[in-house]
């Protein structure tokens, strides 16, 4: 009995310590700003240290920041903007910014800009993410980092087969060839090295479909995939390594990429289809082949130069509880963190690529790739926002293009079959929004 | 002559024991190598440089094990300061859920009490519901009574069978197979039911309080969601949220989140081995033939 | 007289001490646990997106998912398929393992510990395991099988990229954490009484009989509770599918608590997750009735007899 009462104790003291929280009394104004990178990650120090130099450089707001790892950050800031107990200022998706616009859960940075005139040059930010960014003619939010797509080659491989940086292909038909020139097969027929692949790395059909002008939605947010274009690129995706079989691929492909390990980093693939973070893993790997990029190559016919590129966004949350000291401070830190410094030196210390492009220009004089990189930039765009399918992309289209792959289904059924659920989808989702 | 047979008996069977001891044991290490493996695993990803991981599964075992990837996983985080936060939380979480797990299992396993076998099944019932579907409604409730950026969510609900459905049905059980005599006797001597719950049930049980200490470590000490969702001072983060740290959007420093993994593993390994020492010790008391 | 008194009294207070010694539980589910789960109810009568306030649709997300919706059935299928075949499975190759430990030999610590392994060892490192054995291709497991395929002429074996096996390999690669429910059966083996041993060895019992007569009845008390639990726990099957083989090949492993999630996740419709989630409960909680039948054929100890 008595054992029970001293524990209990016990259990009541514990409480107490930790329940009392301390409160560090400051007479600054707490700015939360959440972001993506949390201690322990490699771009923590130069996070940190921005936040440090703005904090020192006036005592009006103290800015407290919090870094989750990118998988767990999309959890936590749903659960937080569900339950309007958002941060004063963190980042985003700029391709659905419209949803969180109209609900009502952002403040509008076009009257901010407004009301401080000077504070944000619009025009050093690319119009196509801005015009993600729109709702109702204002902004809601600005592009912080901005992404590409490129096409990634081994100077080296080239090299063994006698190629030069003149033979990197830039159009389909060019990509075929040099592609077949680079595979390398061993006695027993497995796949040592593969020229390219449609499939590998961040091809998409989708990005495919954009270099053809074509899409997967019209502009009513229909759905498309009808035509016997659409055919004839699936075909050409599947049919780009036909001698091999799909298992063969699929298991060289396995072999490779586990997990974050990249088959062209790790030297098995000539060409690939990459986003620009591929450059940053290359380089804090210390793998040290010979390698460049360049546009993805396009149709041999009235073929356009497009890749999908996205990007963060940052924004200001409004939680309803008409807090305008927190969101005067979370402006300045706003306008800060958008500047052309800090704009830089995020790219410097953390390899992105940042939205600003004056910053940008200067960050890549003498990185020939970054350059390269950073103009295919330009030619990005982001794909289209589907209520009904937010991700048509991937959970909605991925079964589909996979049993078009493997042969279970034909090109023309997968399309019609991913066709239909789009439709019932949609159908499903416009039954539930009547009210 | 007896004495011969019964000599030659004893000894065949004494042989017949040790070929069986043999077969055991041959069976046991067949067996083990496929259990282990994963850790195996574990352990040669963290002993990798960041050029042999982008070598995938081609590099089996590392050429030059970096044992200091252990050394950097613990510098690169407040590893200690997560530690500390994992041990409050795990320690009272663990004591609550038994306490409360306990009292629960003895009114549905030994009480009669009106509407137990509705309640009981109500029980089960919390365990259907996913926890997805859970998780935001339970997160405006504890906005709205205030214990959001606490450490209360994660721990006031172990206290009152929070979670606890597994261990509650798991104990109920253990207590009703303790036989009716020993309650029966007890009560006849005159003990209330807090007296045969804490000198008869609590004693009899412990293989199964045990199992329910070292699940519920394990559970509360791996748990990441719920500190991730319910902390918002990065202070009081635990190890198993901390170690995310690890994983970016890229890939991520997998050998030093491996190395972490498998230093956060060690408590709970290492606790397993001394329960399950308590599976051994056999029954306290011999039974009682009615 | 005193005796009789004493035992009647108790019996009287046996209403009050029963709910006594529930209420901390009680409280808690009724206090922590009632608003969300009424919340979770209603929001199946709704369409919410988690950003703007639901608005209520009655009974439309019901009605979609049972007749104009092609993956909640196919989700349902394989989740029905997963339970009737990992749950019996499971509870055999548990016991087994329990069997197989339950022996005092020396250094049985260290095989259970090794045994418990895969318990504790990150999923994330399960997954590349299973992928480094159960890989069509250059997998461990095909390579051991090889003389096998070539002598039968087969294809080797798709494993997880075979539509039609991929759910029974995800339940193979289940049975790793068999451990969890070892633990169990090991725990309930220490109260058995050594003297039924002791007798029965007098009476010339073997292996066998030992096993069938005395242990494994002995042991139906845990049995049964992995039953259920194992029924409650394998509806939900998600994890696995989800790193591993992302509901594929064909969605043949896209199990309903996955598509659950990404309704929710990616659809963002919570509305529709929920309600996906009061079907599934009301579902589990007819067939653990069901199973909660079989408790007459337990036997426990305590009880009578």
């Amino acid at each position: 009995m008595k054992k029970i009462l001293l524990s209990m104790l016990l259990v009541l003291a514990a409480f107490s310590a930790f329940g009392c929280e301390a409160k560090t009394e400051t007479e600054a104004i707490t700015i939360d700003f959440w972001h993506m990178s949390p201690v322990g990650s490699e771009s923590y120090a130069a996070t940190k240290a921005i936040i440090n130099s703005f904090n020192d450089s006036q005592d009006r707001y103290f800015i407290k920041g919090t870094g989750f790892s990118f998988w767990d950050y999309w959890d936590k800031i749903a659960v937080a903007i569900s339950s309007r107990t958002a941060p004063d200022i963190g980042l985003s998706t700029i391709d659905d910014v419209v949803t969180r616009a109209e609900a009502g859960v952002l403040y509008n940075i076009t009257d901010l800009i407004a009301a401080d005139p000077g504070s944000i040059d619009l025009g050093e930010l690319y119009q196509s993410q801005l015009d993600f960014a729109t709702y109702d003619g204002d902004l809601y939010a600005l592009p912080f980092t901005a992404t590409c797509r490129v096409l990634y080659y081994n100077l080296d491989m080239f090299e063994t087969v006698g190629l030069t940086e003149d033979d990197v292909p830039h159009t389909w038909s060019e990509l075929y060839t040099v592609a077949k020139q680079l595979d390398v097969v061993n006695d027993q027929g497995e796949i040592q090295q593969l020229g390219f692949d449609p499939t590998y790395g961040n091809a998409t059909y989708h990005g495919w479909l954009w270099e053809a002008g074509l899409d997967f939605f019209d502009e009513d947010l229909n759905p498309t995939l009808n035509t016997q274009e659409y055919v004839d690129i699936l075909n050409w995706i599947i049919d780009f390594n036909g001698e091999y079989s799909r298992s063969q691929l699929t298991a060289f492909g396995d072999a490779n990429t586990m997990l974050g390990i990249n088959p062209f980093a790790g030297e098995r693939v000539a060409m690939m289809v990459e986003t620009d973070g591929l450059y940053q893993t290359i380089k804090n790997s210390g793998a040290d082949f010979n390698y460049g990029v360049t546009y993805i190559p396009i149709p041999d016919d009235n073929g356009i130069r497009v890749n999908w590129g996205s990007g963060f966004s940052i924004e200001m949350y409004d939680n309803g509880k008409g807090e305008d000291d927190q969101k005067q401070g979370a402006w300045e830190f706003y306008k800060y963190l958008m500047s052309y410094d800090v704009q830089m030196e995020l790219s410097t210390a953390n390899g992105w690529i940042m939205a600003h492009k004056g910053a940008m220009q200067t960050v890549s004089v003498g990185d020939p790739i970054l350059t390269r990189l950073i103009e295919e930039v330009q030619y990005a765009r982001d794909k289209v926002y589907v209520p009904y399918a937010p991700s048509w992309h991937g959970n909605d289209w991925q079964p589909y293009y996979n049993n078009a792959l493997t042969g279970e289904m034909t090109a023309a059924e997968a399309l019609a079959a991913a066709r239909e659920n789009y439709l019932q989808k949609k159908a499903n989702w416009e039954a539930t929004h009547q009210g | 002559m007896s004495e011969v047979i019964v000599k030659t008996r004893y000894h065949s069977r004494k042989l017949r024991t040790r070929i069986v001891h043999i077969i055991l044991h041959i069976v046991l290490v067949l067996c083990s190598f496929v259990f282990v493996f994963p850790f195996l695993w574990m352990l040669f990803t963290a002993l990798k440089t960041p050029a042999e991981l982008l070598q995938g599964i081609r590099v089996f075992l590392p050429q030059d094990p970096q044992w200091s990837n252990f050394i950097e996983a613990i510098t690169k985080i407040p590893f200690f300061m997560y530690l500390k936060n994992s041990l409050i939380i795990v320690v009272l979480v663990v004591f609550g859920t038994v306490m409360s797990a306990t009292t629960a299992a003895y009114a549905f396993a030994k009480l009669r009490w009106k509407g137990r076998d509705r309640w009981f099944i109500v029980m089960l019932a919390t365990m259907m519901l996913p926890i997805q579907v859970i998780l935001i409604p339970t997160y405006v409730l504890y906005a709205k009574i205030g214990w959001l950026g606490t450490r209360l969510p994660l721990i006031v609900p172990a206290f009152f069978g929070g979670g606890a459905a597994f261990y509650i049905f798991l104990l109920r059980q253990f207590f009703k197979g303790i036989p009716k005599e020993l309650t029966e006797s007890a009560i006849i001597d005159g003990a209330n039911h807090f007296q045969i719950f804490l000198k008869i049930m609590l004693p009899l049980s412990k293989p199964a309080i045990m199992t329910v200490a070292l699940f519920t470590f394990m559970g509360t000490w791996n748990d990441y969601f719920g500190p991730l969702i319910f902390l918002s001072n990065p202070d009081h983060w635990t190890l198993a949220l901390g170690l995310r740290a690890f994983q970016t959007q890229y890939g991520g420093q997998y050998n030093l989140m491996m190395a972490a993994s498998i230093l956060i593993m060690l408590p709970t390994l290492i606790l397993f081995f001394f329960a399950q020492k308590t599976f051994i010790e056999g029954i306290k008391f011999t039974g009682i033939k009615g | 007289m005193s005796k009789t008194s004493s035992v009647k009294k108790l019996k009287k207070q046996e209403n009050l001490v029963g709910y006594l010694f529930a209420s901390p539980w009680l409280l808690g589910l009724i206090v922590l646990g009632l608003f969300p789960i009424l919340l979770s109810f209603y929001f199946s009568f709704t369409n919410y997106n988690m950003i703007s306030a639901p608005t209520f649709v009655g009974f439309e997300n019901y009605r979609i998912l049972l007749t104009n919706d092609n993956l909640f059935w196919k989700s349902m299928y394989n989740t029905v398929y997963h339970v009737v075949i990992a749950v019996p499975l499971g509870i055999f190759v548990g016991i087994s393992l329990a069997l197989l430990l339950n022996n005092k030999i020396r250094g049985i610590s260290v095989y259970r510990t090794m045994f418990y392994l895969p318990n504790v060892v990150s999923i994330v490192a399960m997954t590349l395991l299973w992928m480094w054995l159960f890989q069509p291709n250059f997998g461990l497991i095909n390579q051991l099988l090889k003389p096998l395929y070539n002598l039968f002429h087969m294809e080797p074996i798709g494993w997880y990229l075979d539509q039609n096996l991929s759910k029974l390999t995800l339940i193979l690669m289940g049975l790793w954490t068999a451990g969890g429910s070892m633990v169990i059966y090991l725990a309930q083996m220490q109260d058995i009484p050594t003297t039924l041993y002791e007798s029965a060895e007098i009476d010339g019992a073997g292996w066998w009989q030992k096993t069938f007569h005395i242990t494994l009845p002995l042991m139906t008390p845990s049995i049964f509770f992995n039953f259920i639990m194992g029924l409650i726990g394998s509806f939900q099957v998600f994890t696995i599918a989800y790193i591993m083989t992302n509901g594929g090949p064909s969605r043949s492993t896209y199990y309903y608590a996955y598509y659950l999630f990404d309704k929710m996740m990616i659809d963002k419709a919570m509305g529709m997750a929920s309600a996906m989630a009061w079907i599934l409960l009301v579902i589990v909680l007819v067939v653990t009735i069901l199973a909660l039948r079989l408790n007459k054929y337990v036997f426990y100890l305590g009880e009578e007899a």
